[in-house]
Order: structure tokens, then C-alpha cells, then sequence
């Protein structure tokens, strides 16, 4: 009979992981659009831990994530997810939390209702979803506003709500795209932590980004994509040290850039400053790491309002022309 | 069996609850499905207006004999003058032992009373105002020849569908006009705005604009994304999403035609307080409605699926469906080529309806069409009688099933062919949907 009550444990025919498998493997995996190579014959296999997944806009780090979701079939090649084919079989989602990148959510509903809704979707029923969804909500800080409609949300917070939904079924993998594009630098730093916090947990996270640095400061293991191909797999230190040659800028939007650049300029990473506009400040540096770092602790003292970074020179550039001898 | 049967359930149940509350919640958080609803129950409630204004019109009797008229000026009908006996057209001529009757009560003063009409050759009607037993000769009585002076004789021909009507001169020949249209103008609009209004048009353009962006909205938007990365299958999702679709749209369309019944019950003529007939014909009504709003959903909501601008797909459909409507209307089921529709199906279940809560609909029909035998024979030495008010549209919006089958039947298949085209249309939507690489 039809559980309408839905109380207790559904008993059902669980779908087993297949054992000893790497929880993401690709196999000489290909996806073409017509005559463009969207990715070419990747291979890879990730258990564990918080990888990062680099590559400029349209390297192919989409593809891979709708491929590893089941949206898209490859050309050719094999992907598995815990050992089984995911555009043919959703079961292993029920061990996959997936951050989409796009921004539209259900603005009409609350987080609560929101999280607990799709939680129903891993079988749970509506007592078990509404007590994951309030863990959930609580681990990523927002469990004061879990009642309030998405709409009201900051874009951080949104990012964050789509994280939590991501993790309501407890995943053993969790996939991000672009979990931090557009999110106010309070916002990343949750998010980060957040990622942090899971990949010490012993899950596998899979963040994808098109700026180093974010991923820098997440971890260390990274896949570097470019034109549909892995071009770098593994530590980031190494090829750190070969950054550090390069200079790099940071832009910051304030509105008083000379009260600003007077604290700045005393850093000793800093190799230069200049004034773009009168709401602009450029520095120039060749650690950027270090910079990123310490800037925040200077713009609070300085008591300025800050109201944007950026990175004009994109560092993920430098490395792809040095990794490919000059031409990205 | 039983637990394998428990265990299945009651997981997927739980998956198709949320999916069903979530898009009946989506629905009602929309500006569009307050807009489609509201618009079609404007439209309708302004017929209803033209409807009831129609109910409280009195409809001009008359006198299709002529014998209202006092020819000689005696101050008695000519009726009343025949009946008694003196002669209507001499002024010396005059029933002087009884009071002259007003004039109108020789207007509508011989109506149609045809009993229940069986196949073959039926007897039937009644000289109410003697004009036709006053009459001198038994020829004159008799003119039908069937030896029973004064009636009428209806034979009817089940295999060809033919009816023939042979009146002896002056029987039945002066019905009520305003009885007979307001009974076959309550029921034309039912089923005028039963078929066309309700079952056609409802039928299409709720889907049209609910269903079509069932799946496609989600794909466009990207929200989909949350739903495909879960442990359901994509069928499983476009099943659940169907039934959230008639959940919202199955109570709407049941509570317009109960409110609809109601109002037409109250407002339509008859002796009864209330017309509970009519409550089974509204019945069938919904029920094909909603039957075609699921075939229709389906089909689009699957359009919406193969092609982004799914909505063009639809609309094409549409048109063809308008068509079928047409031809399985006015054909009045006489034509195959519905069965190659949707609506054609729709309109067989109304049909069987009508039968089983009107079984008298189609005498009514004749009776009117005959209209008391007043008319003009054509150049092939037919008569062409003149239609009772209403007659045509009553005759125009009903049907029969052309089945060959009892009535019950005939709804029974129809609603099941509905339903095989419901469940085909999600087979290949779904299938659609599985092998659609979503962006």
C-alpha cells in the first residue's frame, strides 16, 4: 500500500556501490558538440579529499561536471560514479550532493521548505527531511533565516542554501560549480571553510573554479583543465613556485584609494602602486597568496570601505602560459 | 510479493508526493495559472449571462393553425366556432350556449405528445383541440391511411437513421413554442459550452499554457538540475510533474462544471425544483474534459520536452484538434476521422452521457425539427417543416457515439482509448526526456 503516513524507515532494495572503485573515474572520456572538442579523452580517478577543478571559461570544466551528473552522454568513453554509469542509472546520486552554477532557484520558497522538499527525492520522508534540512541549514550558518523566501537572500546566501541542499543526504561526493562566483568576500570565506570542514570530514568535494587563488586557499589538489584536456594533475605547490616570477595586480574598488594605498604600500610583497581612476587602487605584487592574505586585516584597520577585489591579470592565465609555453 | 510491493511503494510514493505538493506549489505561486483560470471562467460565466438572459425571455408564441382568428367577427375563435360546431365564416354563425374564449386560448393550444418512440412504425399523438375529429369525412380524419383517425404516424429507421413523419391533418399542429425552446435552448447550451467551451477549449488551452512548460521552464531556467541530480528517474520525475499538473487543473475543471450545473439547474425550465439530469450530462462533461486535459497535457508537456519553443509544436496540434472539433461536432458522429483525435474521443464521451442522462434527447430533436408539420414542400416533393426554436442548435451540438455499442459502453471505451493515448504520449516523453542532454 501507498505510504501516505510516510512514518517510519521505507525498506527498500538498496543500490550498492560496487566496491574498491574510485568513487569519480573517468575513462578516455570524449564529448563533442558538432565539430568543437568540448573535452578530449580525459582520464581521471579522485577518491577523497577536496580537489579543485582549474580552467579557463570554456576549458571544458562544465562538460565534466554534466557528465559526472548524467545531463549529457559522452561521445565516447566511460564515466563511473561509485562503479556505475550515471546517464544510465540515477541511483548513485543518492550518495552525490551537486551544486549547480546556475543562479535560478525556487525564490517563492523558504530555505526550509526548499531543502526539505528535494530531500523527500533521496526517499526520506517528511520528519526525517525536515530534521536533515535544519542540519544541514545550521552547518552552513543560516538556520536564523531558514524561514524566510529564497528571494529575500543575498547571493551568498543563496550559494550557501544551495550548498546545504547539496549535503541534506549525507553525500560521500559533493560536486561545486563555481561555488564562489559573484559571492561577497564574507560569503567566500563561509563557503570555503564549509568545504574545508567536508573535505576533513573524509568526503570527496569536487569544486570547480576559474581563479587560483580561490582554490589555493580550499586546497592543494587540483585538475587543471584547458581546451577539453587535463593539462596538470596533482600538488599545487610546485607549480606555485614557478608563479611566483610572474607579477600579478589586484584591484581594489574603494572610495579614498590614497587613504588606502599609504597602509599598502608599506607591505614589503608590494612591488608597485598605481591609481587607475579616483575610485580605483592597483598594486602590484609577486605574492599574491601572501597579499590575499593580509589584505583583508589592512582594510579593516585602515577603517575603508572596500567595496571590490579583483584580479584584472588573471594568475590561472600565467600558469596555462607557462604550462603551455605560451600560448592559452 | 506483498512486501516487494510495500517496499517499492512506499519509496517511490514518497518521491512522488514531493514532486506532486512541489509542482501543485509552483503552480499556485504563478501569476500565469491565476490568469488562464480566471480568464476561462470570465468567458464562460459571460456566456452563462447570454444563457440566462435567454431563460428569462419569453419566446413569441405562434398560432401555427390559425385558428385564434375570429373571421367572421361573431366575437368566437374560429376554433371554438369548429369545435362546437356553427360555421367560423358566417357572423350568424355563433355558439351561443357557451361563452366566447379569449383568443389565446386557441394559440399553442394543440402541443406535440409523442410517446416513447420505438424502432419501426409508431402511432402516436393527440387531437387536443378537435379540429381534426370535427372533420366531416373519415378520409379527412384519416389521411395517413392507417385506419386510427386523428394521429400521427412515426416510423422510424434504426439501420439507415431515418425518420418519417405522417400526421393525419391538424393533429399536434400547434405546439407551445416558448416550452419547446426554452427545453431544447437549456440543453443546445449545455452542450454548445459543454463540448465546445469546456471539453475543447478548456481541454487545450489549459494544457497549452500549464503543461508545455512543465519540464521546459525547468530546463530553461536550470533549476531542472535539482531535480536530475537525485536518485529518481527522469519518467519517474515527468510522472510526477503530470500529476501535479492535474491536480491543479482536475479540481478546477470539476468545480466549474459543478458550479456551472448548479446555476443552470436552478435557471433551467421544467416543473422540478431542481433539473438533477442535468447533473449527469455536466458529469460526463468534466469527466471528458478532464480525460482530454491529460492527453493533451502529456503531448505537450513532451513538446515542451523535444524543442524549446515546444509551444509552436502544441499550437499545430491545436489547430488540427480545432478542426476535429468542427468535423466531430457537425458531423454529429457520423465521421471517422475524429477517431484520429483527441477530442473526437472527448466528444464520444459527452455523447454517451447525453444518451444515458437524456435518453428522450434525440425524440426531442425530431419532435422540434417536425414542429408540428407546418412547411413547405420542395422542388423534390419533400416537405421542408419548420424548425421549433432551438431545435437546430440542439440538433447541431449532439451526437451519437457511432460506435455500435450501448451507451455505456461507448463511454467506457472512449475513456479508455483516452487514456491508452495519456499513457503512449508519457512512454514517448519520457523516453524523450531520458535520452535529452539537458545544458
Amino acid at each position: 500500500m501507498p505510504d501516505m503516513t510516510q512514518h517510519g524507515k521505507a525498506e527498500t532494495q538498496q543500490w550498492q556501490p560496487v566496491a574498491n572503485t574510485p568513487v569519480v573515474m573517468f575513462d578516455r572520456v570524449s564529448k563533442t558538440y558538432g565539430r568543437i572538442n568540448a573535452l578530449a579523452g580525459v582520464s581521471i580517478g579522485i577518491s577523497g579529499g577536496v580537489t579543485g577543478i582549474l580552467g579557463l571559461n570554456g576549458a571544458g570544466k562544465s562538460t565534466l561536471f554534466k557528465l559526472m551528473m548524467g545531463k549529457i552522454k559522452p561521445s565516447s568513453g566511460a564515466i563511473r560514479l561509485f562503479g556505475t554509469d550515471p546517464w544510465k542509472n540515477p541511483a548513485p546520486y543518492s550518495r552525490v550532493g551537486f551544486v549547480p552554477e546556475h543562479e535560478k532557484m525556487y525564490d517563492w520558497m523558504t530555505a526550509l521548505d526548499f531543502i526539505t522538499t528535494f530531500a523527500r527525492l533521496h526517499g526520506m520522508t517528511r520528519d526525517e527531511a525536515t530534521k536533515e534540512a535544519i542540519r544541514v541549514l545550521s552547518f552552513v550558518s543560516l538556520e536564523e533565516v531558514m524561514h524566510k523566501k529564497i528571494g529575500q537572500y543575498s547571493k551568498g546566501m543563496r550559494q550557501r542554501v544551495k550548498i546545504a541542499h547539496a549535503l541534506v543526504n549525507d553525500p560521500e561526493l559533493i560536486v561545486l560549480d563555481e561555488p564562489l562566483q559573484g559571492c561577497d568576500p564574507l560569503a567566500r570565506t563561509t563557503i570555503m571553510n564549509v568545504i574545508k570542514e567536508l573535505g576533513a570530514m573524509g568526503r570527496t568535494v569536487l569544486v570547480s573554479s576559474h581563479i587560483l587563488h580561490e582554490i589555493e586557499r580550499i586546497t592543494e589538489q587540483i585538475v587543471i583543465l584547458h581546451r577539453g584536456r587535463v593539462l596538470a594533475l596533482g600538488n599545487l605547490h610546485a607549480i606555485r613556485e614557478m608563479l611566483d616570477q610572474h607579477p600579478h595586480k589586484i584591484l581594489l574598488d574603494c572610495k579614498n584609494p590614497r587613504g588606502l594605498a599609504k597602509d599598502v604600500i608599506d607591505l614589503e610583497e608590494v612591488t608597485g602602486i598605481s591609481f587607475v581612476n579616483p575610485e580605483k587602487l592597483l598594486i602590484e605584487t609577486k605574492h599574491l597568496g601572501e597579499i590575499h592574505q593580509k589584505l583583508p586585516q589592512i582594510i579593516v584597520d585602515s577603517g575603508q570601505i572596500v567595496t571590490g577585489i579583483d584580479n584584472p591579470d588573471d594568475d590561472l592565465q600565467s600558469i596555462l602560459m607557462y604550462l603551455t609555453g605560451g600560448s592559452p | 510479493m506483498s512486501t516487494k510491493m510495500d517496499s517499492i511503494w512506499s519509496k517511490l510514493d514518497r518521491k512522488s508526493t514531493a514532486i506532486v505538493e512541489f509542482t501543485m506549489r509552483q503552480y499556485r505561486t504563478r501569476i500565469s495559472t491565476w490568469v488562464v483560470m480566471g480568464a476561462s471562467v470570465v468567458a464562460i460565466f459571460l456566456m452563462l449571462l447570454f444563457y440566462i438572459d435567454a431563460m428569462n425571455t419569453e419566446i413569441d408564441a405562434i398560432d401555427n393553425d390559425g385558428d385564434s382568428f375570429d373571421t367572421d367577427g361573431d366575437g368566437y375563435p374560429d376554433g371554438q366556432e369548429r369545435l362546437e360546431g356553427t360555421n367560423p365564416n358566417s357572423d350568424g354563425s355563433f355558439p351561443s350556449w357557451v361563452e366566447p374564449d379569449p383568443p389565446e386560448k386557441w394559440i399553442n393550444e394543440d402541443d406535440i405528445e409523442w410517446d416513447n418512440l420505438a424502432s419501426g412504425e409508431n402511432y402516436v399523438g393527440q387531437d387536443d383541440d378537435g379540429d381534426c375529429l370535427s372533420q366531416d369525412t373519415s378520409s379527412q380524419r384519416d389521411s395517413n391511411d392507417n385506419n386510427i383517425d386523428c394521429d400521427i404516424i412515426v416510423t422510424i429507421d434504426t439501420i439507415n437513421g431515418t425518420i418519417v413523419v405522417e400526421a393525419d391533418n391538424n393533429v399536434d399542429e400547434d405546439p407551445d413554442e416558448d416550452k419547446y425552446g426554452k427545453e431544447a435552448g437549456h440543453r443546445a447550451f449545455i452542450l454548445g459550452i459543454g463540448k465546445f467551451g469546456i471539453v475543447f477549449l478548456l481541454g487545450i488551452f489549459l494544457p497549452l499554457f500549464l503543461a508545455t512548460g512543465l519540464i521546459r521552464e525547468e530546463i530553461t531556467e536550470g533549476t531542472i538540475h535539482y531535480m536530475l541530480a537525485k536518485p529518481i528517474a527522469r519518467g519517474e520525475i515527468l510522472l510526477y510533474r503530470m500529476l501535479g499538473y492535474l491536480g491543479i487543473t482536475w479540481p478546477f475543471i470539476i468545480g466549474l462544471c459543478f458550479i456551472l450545473s448548479i446555476i443552470t439547474g436552478f435557471t433551467g425550465p421544467g416543473d422540478g425544483f431542481f433539473r438533477w439530469a442535468d447533473l449527469g450530462v455536466w458529469m460526463t462533461i468534466a469527466w471528458a474534459a478532464m480525460m482530454v486535459s491529460l492527453v493533451y497535457g502529456t503531448i505537450f508537456c513532451g513538446f515542451g520536452i523535444i524543442w524549446k519553443n515546444g509551444v509552436i509544436l502544441a499550437i499545430l496540434f491545436a489547430a488540427w484538434e480545432l478542426g476535429m472539433t468542427f468535423v466531430a461536432i457537425l458531423s454529429g458522429g457520423d465521421s471517422s476521422i475524429r477517431y484520429f483525435s483527441v477530442i473526437g474521443w472527448g466528444m464520444i464521451i459527452v455523447d454517451s452521457g447525453v444518451a444515458v442522462c437524456w435518453p428522450d434527447n434525440w425524440q426531442l430533436i425530431e419532435v422540434g425539427l417536425w414542429g408540428g408539420g407546418q412547411g413547405e414542400a420542395n422542388w423534390l416533393g419533400e416537405m421542408e417543416y419548420a424548425a421549433l426554436p432551438g431545435a437546430l442548435p440542439l440538433q447541431t451540438f449532439s451526437g451519437n457515439s457511432g460506435l455500435g455499442v450501448s451507451e455505456w459502453i461507448a463511454f467506457v471505451i472512449s475513456t479508455l482509448v483516452l487514456l491508452f493515448q495519456g499513457i503512449i504520449s508519457w512512454f514517448i516523453g519520457q523516453a524523450i526526456f531520458k535520452g535529452k542532454e539537458v545544458n
